[in-house]
């Protein structure tokens, strides 16, 4: 049953992504990504320069799996009752309370999107954490649930002035961290620009078919997938060998050029992380329509849900991006498998 | 004197007649006919400055034809001191050694001769080795007694120390070479010396061979197809051949290589190009021993003996030569 339950289940996420690969052009990395995370039920930190089609790429997947989809923008004086509530005096000149953009679509809220998060304040931070571990709220002498909710946040990475960094206890709340960049193919970057079907983000997203899947069945339905996809003995060690390798990268002979290995590394991957990453590596799996876990499922999640959980000395925080990636990459090189 | 007397004194004559014939001087004898005998003679190269105590050896080879015969006892009597007009001369036979052949028609005699020179002088002066008589009687005429002269060698005896106020240049003799010292010894060890330097030098080009004798001779797949043709066809040793190989690539690339970071090995290493499809049929095998029981792969029911042709081929690609083609039935 859970054989046929889980070719069911990958034919329409196959669909999805082909139905998000329509609108969001150029970003088959990023929308494996995104649905490896939606199936691993897991939130997403999204990396990128403004209007490379962030928004509309959630706004897709929303479409696609249904459920409520709730957005908001990060500024510095963004508190964090403006997530729960906002009051408003109404027409009848008397003051109202009406829910914001956690409560507003209440259960069945499946994506909430926090644009530039780290504009916010650690204050507003520290409510969107606890949402994000707990997917529950108390407000107005109730407690509100969010089963169905996966956030994705934006960071911009350009602009460091009125910004407030996410701690790094923070970022490991959130399963991956995935780069979307402008496509380099001319052809692509062409049609973005001159094809007037991405003008209208509306319309474009209205293309999309609706509810290819069912968001309220996806945590049922992760477990599943969890349980079915197995992982070897041999791929076990492979795995405690990357994360020791994100510990001390020099046990391994790991070295990233311009870079005192010595004294680069302050904390590897967490045992949150490392378990995300196995969750991430098992969806990869499934969607490969594999039963097993292989190396090759790890590689595919490996940078996206191990990068941002790095703690590197400050004085490289600034070349975070670039010594992560260049690390990873060597530890990937280094790790044998068997 | 009585009769008894009288005929022992008679018996006695007669037994000494035959010795006091052969004791004839063999200079008295006449002298062989030309084309009996045939002399041949080994001498040493050194003519002169030969001093009291040296030791002057000669060969003489001799074919004496039938019907002669050698006397061997006219053969030179060792210790003998030879004598010119009645004086001694100093040159003294040391040491005598005989050797015949015989054969139908003629028998060859080797003599070697061995000479001591007991005289010296304040001056220079000559000397001479021989001349040897031999005598030769002929088998069929035992009256036929005839006599062959070995030629003397002329030799120069020098003082031991030069005598009084003597201008060296006008002693100095371009037969005499420099007297060196024995380097024999030197020799030994200088022949010695050189095989351990060779010995050695091997070893380093081995060492710096990285353990090769010859160019990419201990490469990773040389030294893996060489574990694997000794590896037991089990599951065990399947896991132990793919784990060996996988070892394999990764010292080759310098990196992990796995399916999804093929084509950058193919990249780094050309060479292995020809064998694309193969290490993809190899990664498969891989998957369903190390990760995926259930995965499939389509080398066949004995994927050991298909892994050792697989390493014989990645050898070859290694050395940078063609693969081996493949024995379509290796893995069947």
């Amino acid at each position: 049953m859970s054989d046929l339950q889980l070719t069911d289940w990958r034919n329409h996420a196959l669909a999805l992504e082909s139905e998000v690969n329509k609108v969001v052009v150029g970003q088959h990395t990023p929308i494996r990504l995104i649905t490896t995370s939606i199936f691993a039920r897991g939130h997403v930190l999204l990396e990128g320069d403004v209007g490379v089609g962030k928004t509309t790429l959630l706004r897709a997947f929303t479409r696609g799996i249904g459920g409520g989809y709730q957005r908001i923008e990060g500024t510095i004086d963004l508190m964090p009752n403006d997530l729960v509530y906002h009051t408003y005096l109404g027409e009848d000149g008397k003051p109202h309370v009406s829910a914001g953009p956690l409560l507003m679509s209440g259960e069945n809220l499946s994506v909430f999107f926090f644009n530039e998060i780290n504009r916010a304040r650690p204050q507003v931070h520290s409510l969107l954490l606890r949402v994000m571990a707990e997917r529950s709220l108390s407000a107005f002498n109730a407690e509100h649930y969010f089963p169905h909710m996966i956030v994705f946040a934006d960071r911009n990475q350009v602009e460091k002035e009125e910004t407030f960094e996410i701690p790094s206890a923070a970022r490991d709340r959130f399963m991956m961290e995935i780069p979307i960049v402008v496509p380099n193919d001319d052809a692509i970057m062409e049609a973005l620009v001159f094809d007037t079907k991405f003008h209208n983000v509306d319309a474009l997203v209205d293309t999309v078919k609706p509810d290819v899947l069912q968001f309220d069945e996806l945590n049922g339905f992760s477990g599943v997938i969890q349980s079915n996809i197995t992982a070897s003995d041999t791929l076990k060690k492979y795995a405690l060998n990357l994360w020791k390798a994100t510990k001390s990268p020099l046990d391994y002979g790991v070295k990233v050029s311009g870079v005192d290995m010595n004294r680069l590394v302050l904390a590897g991957a967490s045992p949150r992380g490392m378990s995300m990453m196995l969750r991430a590596a098992r969806v990869n799996a499934w969607l490969n329509n594999r039963t097993a876990v292989l190396p090759d499922d790890i590689h595919a999640v490996f940078h996206s849900t191990i990068a941002h959980r790095l703690v590197f000395s400050p004085v490289y925080e600034m070349r975070r991006t670039e010594i992560a990636r260049e690390m990873l990459s060597g530890i990937i090189n280094a790790v044998a498998a068997p | 004197m009585t009769k008894f007397n009288r005929f022992l004194s008679l018996i006695l004559l007669f037994c000494a007649a035959p010795l006091s014939a052969l004791a004839i001087d063999s200079q008295d004898l006449p002298d062989i006919k030309e084309g009996f005998v045939t002399i041949k003679t080994i001498d040493p190269t050194q003519r002169v400055g030969y001093t009291v105590g040296d030791v002057i050896e000669r060969e003489v080879i001799l074919t004496i034809k039938a019907p002669y015969t050698l006397v061997e006892t006219s053969l030179p009597i060792k210790g003998y001191e030879k004598r010119y007009r009645g004086q001694v001369i100093g040159i003294e036979l040391k040491n005598i050694h005989h050797k015949k052949d015989v054969h139908k028609d003629y028998t060859t005699h080797h003599i070697k001769l061995a000479y001591q020179v007991f005289t010296n002088s304040v001056v220079a002066k000559n000397a001479a080795l021989g001349p040897e008589y031999l005598n030769l009687i002929n088998m069929k005429n035992n009256k036929d007694l005839v006599k062959y002269r070995i030629p003397s060698l002329d030799i120069a005896i020098s003082p031991l120390a030069i005598f009084g106020a003597v201008k060296v240049e006008n002693n100095m003799s371009p037969m005499l070479g420099p007297l060196l010292m024995a380097n024999t010894q030197e020799k030994q060890w200088l022949k010695i010396a050189l095989v351990i330097l060779a010995i050695s030098l091997l070893g380093l080009l081995y060492i710096l061979g990285v353990h090769t004798w010859l160019p990419r001779m201990g490469g990773p797949f040389a030294s893996a197809y060489r574990t694997l043709r000794k590896t037991p066809n089990s599951a065990e040793g399947l896991k132990q051949a793919v784990s060996k190989l996988h070892l394999s690539f990764n010292n080759t690339a310098a990196m992990s290589v796995f399916n999804d970071n093929l084509d950058t090995f193919l990249a780094k290493k050309p060479s292995f190009s020809p064998l694309k499809y193969e290490i993809q049929q190899f990664f498969a095998l891989s998957r369903q021993v190390y990760f995926e029981p259930n995965a499939t792969h389509d080398i066949g029911n004995n994927p050991s003996k298909w892994l050792v042709q697989f390493a014989r081929r990645c050898r070859d690609c290694e050395r940078g030569l063609t693969p081996t083609p493949l024995d379509t039935k290796a893995g069947a």
